[in-house]
């Protein structure tokens, strides 16, 4: 039986994606392309918007509250991505099982707190965002526990897998060198993780910037927030300027973590 | 009198019989050199000599007690050390910290979390990087060191950790010829000097025959010869290896 499904396992991959590849275009077709599906308008407005782009409005007012804006998204992020370390430190060590010394421990444990992480990161920041806003109205910890709550899950997930890809040869040399297991996480699995942990946090805070700004939508404050008014009021020029504001604040971010990585190099 | 003693020691993987029935006493301060062919369970040999896998059968004395009684780890690395190639250092982590790495048994845990941001015991870090030479690199990151140094990292660490056994798995393996004499050199000297007991796996007889006092010979799982040095003959040496080609066959 076994030899016979072992064929069957080689071509499973190409089976994959030859499903994968008909579900997409039978999605294609279940599209109605009709004309109802673009906006009837759509050419003036798309004049506009472009005009917009090219004269983004600068006086003073708009630029002020731009900054402040920013100052908001970004002050949103910072704190969500602390909270999102917290919770990613904690269920991350712990659902890598390392710490535990009993095999039947260390499994139910990674189940566990890897299952924590895994619900918690099922929900989308914005549904967070909207059951925090039900909870506990529109205040700023609404904001912070949305995002810091499912990036924890995503980067506690990507905490406990590269704990668990780390070589062995330099944890059992401090095993025999008489270290315990929090030992070992302190000289062993952390140093070994850190590198790639920095930069896929810092990509991570990249992605918390443009969540924290589309989160505002849902009536938070900062950029999100303000280009929905300048949007409905079809201020495209307004719009332009705190988009330029969202694209420079993603851009020092990527400077700086170029510059961090550039540092860590192992 | 005798540090390791071991008595009808055995270890299978599976089917494969990695050591079989292996019997002999190891006295403090000998140097033995454990050669024999690839597969012949050198590596098997150290791994239950420290402790890291448990054998089948067979009774393991350390130090006149029965290796399964050293629950703790600390009371553990006092009595064995073990060094195998470059990679068991954590790259990342400048030298220093990996040769502080060597106390961890004897530290706690607040204590070598301090020692991460304020090096404790640098005293003994530094003489024991400069035994190897390195005093000058203690504070730069080991995987931007050579395979050389950051073996003499790991002496270091040894140096730190000071246990009364040294288990050695091939650590010149991935050295060149100069590097590699210099490491053997300078942890048999250190080893002399510290009174130490030194068991080493090697792939070089000639090696063997220069820095060891006692030569085992490994085979299937089985001891070939096992000799002071002086006694040991091309023939033995012959025997050893055609034998290998005769089993490969
Ligand atoms: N974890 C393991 N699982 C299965 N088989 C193993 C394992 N470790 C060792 N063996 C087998 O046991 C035998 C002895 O291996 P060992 O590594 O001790 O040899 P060695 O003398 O160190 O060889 P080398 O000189 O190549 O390092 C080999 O046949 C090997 O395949
Ligand atoms: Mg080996």
């Amino acid at each position: 039986m076994k030899e016979l499904l072992a064929p069957l396992k080689t071509h499973n991959r190409s089976v994959l994606t030859l499903l994968l590849l008909a579900a997409f275009i039978w999605s294609l077709f279940s599209v109605t392309w009709s004309r109802d599906l673009v906006h009837a308008g759509g050419w003036t407005t798309t004049v506009q918007i472009f005009e917009g782009l090219i004269k983004p409005d600068l006086s003073p007012e708009i630029v002020a509250l731009a900054i402040e804006s920013s100052w908001v998204t970004v002050v949103y992020a910072v704190t969500g991505m602390t909270v999102a370390l917290i919770i990613a430190f904690i269920f991350g060590i712990l659902g890598s099982g390392v710490l535990f010394s009993s095999h039947a421990v260390r499994v139910i444990a990674m189940g566990i707190f890897r299952g924590i992480l895994a619900t918690i990161r099922a929900i989308h920041e914005l549904v967070w965002a909207l059951l925090f806003v039900a909870v506990i109205g529109l205040s700023p910890y609404a904001a912070v526990f949305a995002l810091g709550i499912p990036y924890g899950g995503i980067l506690g997930r990507i905490l406990a897998d590269m704990i668990n890809d780390v070589p062995k040869e330099p944890i059992q040399a401090l095993r025999a060198a008489g270290a315990s297991r929090l030992q070992c996480l302190l000289y062993g699995y952390l140093p070994l993780v850190r590198a790639n942990m920095i930069s896929y946090t810092m990509y991570r805070f990249e992605c918390s910037i443009r969540s924290s700004a589309i989160m505002s939508f849902v009536g938070l404050g900062g950029l999100g927030y303000q280009i929905q008014l300048s949007l409905s009021d079809l201020n495209y020029d307004e719009v332009w300027t705190f988009l330029f504001f969202l694209i420079a604040i993603v851009v020092l971010i990527d400077a700086w973590s170029n510059s961090l990585r550039k540092r860590l190099v192992l | 009198m005798h540090i390791v003693e071991i008595n009808n020691l055995s270890k299978q993987f599976g089917r494969k019989i990695a050591i079989s029935s292996l019997s002999f006493d190891i006295k403090k301060g000998e140097t033995v050199a454990l050669i024999g062919p690839s597969g012949a369970g050198k590596s098997t040999l150290l791994n239950i000599l420290a402790g890291s896998i448990p054998p089948d059968t067979g009774i393991y004395l350390l130090d006149g007690k029965p290796i399964q009684q050293y629950k703790n780890r600390r009371e553990l690395a006092n009595k064995i050390g073990v060094i195998r190639q470059q990679f068991d250092l954590v790259p990342a982590l400048p030298a220093i910290h990996n040769v502080l790495a060597g106390r961890l048994g004897e530290w706690g845990f607040f204590k070598s979390m301090l020692s991460l941001f304020v090096p404790q015991d640098k005293q003994a870090a530094a003489n024991a990087l400069q035994r190897v030479g390195l005093l000058d690199k203690m504070h730069d990151q080991t995987s931007r060191m050579s395979g050389g140094e950051q073996q003499r990292v790991a002496m270091a660490r040894l140096l730190v950790q000071n246990p009364e056994v040294i288990l050695a798995d091939e650590p010149v393996a991935s050295l060149d010829p100069a590097r590699a004499e210099d490491i053997l050199e300078m942890l048999t000297k250190l080893v002399a000097e510290e009174k130490q007991t030194l068991v080493m796996s090697l792939h070089s007889v000639e090696y063997a025959k220069k820095y060891f006092s006692r030569i085992v010979a490994l085979r299937d799982g089985e001891i070939f010869f096992d000799l002071p040095t002086e006694d040991i003959t091309k023939e033995h040496l012959t025997g050893l290896y055609s034998l290998k080609e005769l089993s490969q066959e």
